[in-house]
């Protein structure tokens, strides 16, 4: 089954095509990857499913069953699409703990009239949340930081971050922008066990946006493939390492079989 | 524990303040601050936590007050009845500020709200039926059957719960989901849209609540002694002298409005005598302070906090990221 459909998504900024005509479907359960050259039209992407921008007429994405085409933002979230962004966007100016519980905003069951009055079941509705909103960032190991303005910390910690908050929401599909561009290796691995963790977890859906051509290849069972806005491949890891297309497209030129091979081995 | 009972304890501390003051002008300059604590509280929420430009927010206070005025003297409502209908005239002047700030930001917006502030003082200065430039006179004290709250000594007994009681309701909304959907529009509107936060929705309660609050300030105004309202006290001067107390204060910081609207009030009374200097100074202290102090008071004061609380687990972060 699939949890998203997306048919002939396009996206035109002025003259310029970001996106033309792009068909995408992902599998309930799966780990979809996308990636492509700069400016391929990936972040544009996650910014047409999240509602960020509106899809120009033709285009049509359905989550979950549910037509979502050209809906807020907010409601797209509140119906469980939830995203990372590739500049990150944490609030910097409130705590750790504070940005996740934005992240259950949608979850939080209270009127703010119950809250001037302080009634009884806001204080244990608030109680609830920080609570899970804890053992969540336990589970991504920023426990300790919870009160920490979100502002001071390190870069590998917002990313942690980032993702935490997204997963506070509890959603069904989970979209990751770039989430290991600036991280070091070994901080590349700890973020990957930390989104495999989760979506076993929590049998969530994932589609990452990637750079890193390895880290797309080590996580994804199905890969599909931008560039100048088109989708120009999709398929396992295998067959996209195998596609020449693919890779000339991230190198901007022409191949022998021998650099292909090289390119491979190194990426 | 209820949380509003170190509040009413707050209150019943402060009840003490008057005996302590000398003159009847020192009551009323008590009185004066309690007004302007409700007022500076109630921006700092659509400006503090939502990060939403006015300075039409002596425009709203001016309205809160002519319609209480209206309604006591014109309607002949009393005072308990005139002030929450004078709130609710403003929350629906909120609403109206707010719809521009769907679209516009920043300066644009700061134009548009200062376009309201002036036209409504200048509409109030043209309307015979509201005094015109001459002023409003005779708005009717507060009374409780008989007993009269006519002088500044028995005034204070109506604005500083008041008072009170809009701190702790900006606290209670701070600490809530709410405030926490404020701060994030503050912060970044796409993430906060994207974590499930009607942003439009959010901005325009925002709005409405800082209306509110402008209007209960005005309301409380209009029905001090000695029961006037003059158009000019709700100029642009007022909306600087407005603005220095919550940047001064510390945007975003509720006790930082508080001590701003106290501090500027007695420093305005004290500096009378120097009116033609005092609104370049306090421009100057605004500028300095966006400076050199970007979060006021307030900020200076968490981040002391702050840095005292986080050093051991910054040093400790910054040592595991040095190793390779
Ligand atoms: N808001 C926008 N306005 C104008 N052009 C945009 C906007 N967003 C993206 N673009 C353009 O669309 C193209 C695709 O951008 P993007 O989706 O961010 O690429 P990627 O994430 O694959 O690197 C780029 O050429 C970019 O300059
Ligand atoms: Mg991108």
């Amino acid at each position: 089954m699939n949890l998203l459909e997306i048919k002939g998504l396009s996206k035109r900024f002025g003259g310029f095509r970001a996106l033309s005509g792009i068909d995408l479907n992902v599998r309930q359960g799966a780990v979809h990857g996308i990636i492509g050259p700069n400016g391929s039209g990936k972040s544009t992407l996650f910014n047409m499913i999240s509602g960020v921008y509106l899809p120009e007429p033709g285009s049509q994405i359905v989550f979950n069953g549910t037509d979502i085409t050209g809906k807020p933002s907010h409601e797209i979230a509140r119906l469980g699409v939830a995203r990372t962004f590739q500049m990150l966007r944490i609030f910097e100016g409130m705590s750790v703990i504070e940005n996740m519980m934005v992240g259950h905003h949608g979850l939080t069951g209270y009127s703010p009239l119950a809250a001037v009055f302080g009634v009884k079941s806001v204080r244990s509705e608030e109680r609830r949340v920080r609570a899970e909103m804890m053992e969540l960032l336990n589970f991504i190991g920023l426990a300790d930081y919870a009160e920490m303005p979100a502002g001071e910390m390190s870069g590998g910690q917002r990313r942690l971050l980032a993702l935490g908050r997204a997963m506070a929401a509890k959603p069904k599909l989970l979209m990751l922008d770039e989430p290991g561009a600036g991280l070091s290796p070994t901080n590349v691995d700890i973020l990957l066990d930390t989104v495999r963790a989760l979506q076993q977890r929590f049998g969530l859906t994932v589609i990452i946006i990637e750079h890193i051509l390895k880290l797309v290849m080590d996580t994804c069972e199905t890969v599909s493939v931008l560039e100048h806005g088109e989708k120009i491949a999709e398929g396992t890891p295998a067959e996209i390492s195998a596609d020449h297309r693919v890779i000339e497209a991230y190198l901007g030129r022409e191949m022998k079989d021998e650099e292909v091979r090289d390119f491979l081995r190194s990426a | 524990m209820h949380p509003v009972l170190p509040w009413l304890g707050g209150i019943a501390v402060l009840s003490f303040l008057p005996l302590i003051t000398r003159t009847a002008y020192d009551q009323y300059l008590l009185n004066v601050i309690a007004i302007n604590v409700v007022l500076a509280v109630g921006l700092n929420i659509v400006k503090g936590f939502a990060g939403q430009v006015t300075v039409g927010h002596v425009a709203v206070m001016a309205i809160g007050a002519y319609a209480s005025a209206v309604f006591s003297v014109h309607l002949g409502l009393p005072f308990w009845l005139a002030l929450p209908a004078a709130m609710a005239v403003c929350a629906g002047v909120g609403l109206l500020v707010g719809i521009p700030a769907l679209r516009l930001e920043g300066a644009y917006l700061a134009l548009a709200t200062l376009g309201l502030a002036e036209s409504v003082r200048i509409v109030i200065s043209g309307t015979e039926w509201l005094g015109a430039a001459m002023g409003f006179e005779g708005i009717p004290p507060p009374h409780i059957g008989g007993f009269v709250m006519e002088t500044h000594f028995r005034y204070y007994f109506v604005v500083m719960p008041i008072a009170v009681m809009g701190i702790y309701i900006s606290f209670a909304i701070l600490r809530s989901d709410m405030g926490r959907a404020f701060k994030a529009i503050r912060e970044d509107q796409l993430a906060a849209a994207a974590s499930g936060v009607h942003v439009a929705k959010f901005k325009l309660i925002a709005f409405v609540l800082s209306a509110l609050y402008a209007g209960c300030a005005g309301s409380l105004k209009a029905h001090m002694a000695p029961g006037y309202l003059n158009p000019n006290d709700y100029s642009l001067q007022e909306m600087v002298t407005l603005l220095l107390m919550v940047i001064f204060g510390g945007i975003g910081h509720i006790w930082g409005a508080v001590i701003g609207a106290i501090a500027v009030t007695i420093i305005n009374d004290l500096t009378q005598d120097y009116y033609t200097y005092r609104m370049a100074i306090f421009g100057g202290v605004i500028v300095l302070t966006v400076m050199y102090m970007p979060r006021g008071i307030g900020g200076m004061i968490e981040d002391f906090w702050v840095r005292k609380r986080f050093a051991a687990l910054r040093a400790a972060t910054k040592a595991r990221q040095a190793a390779p």
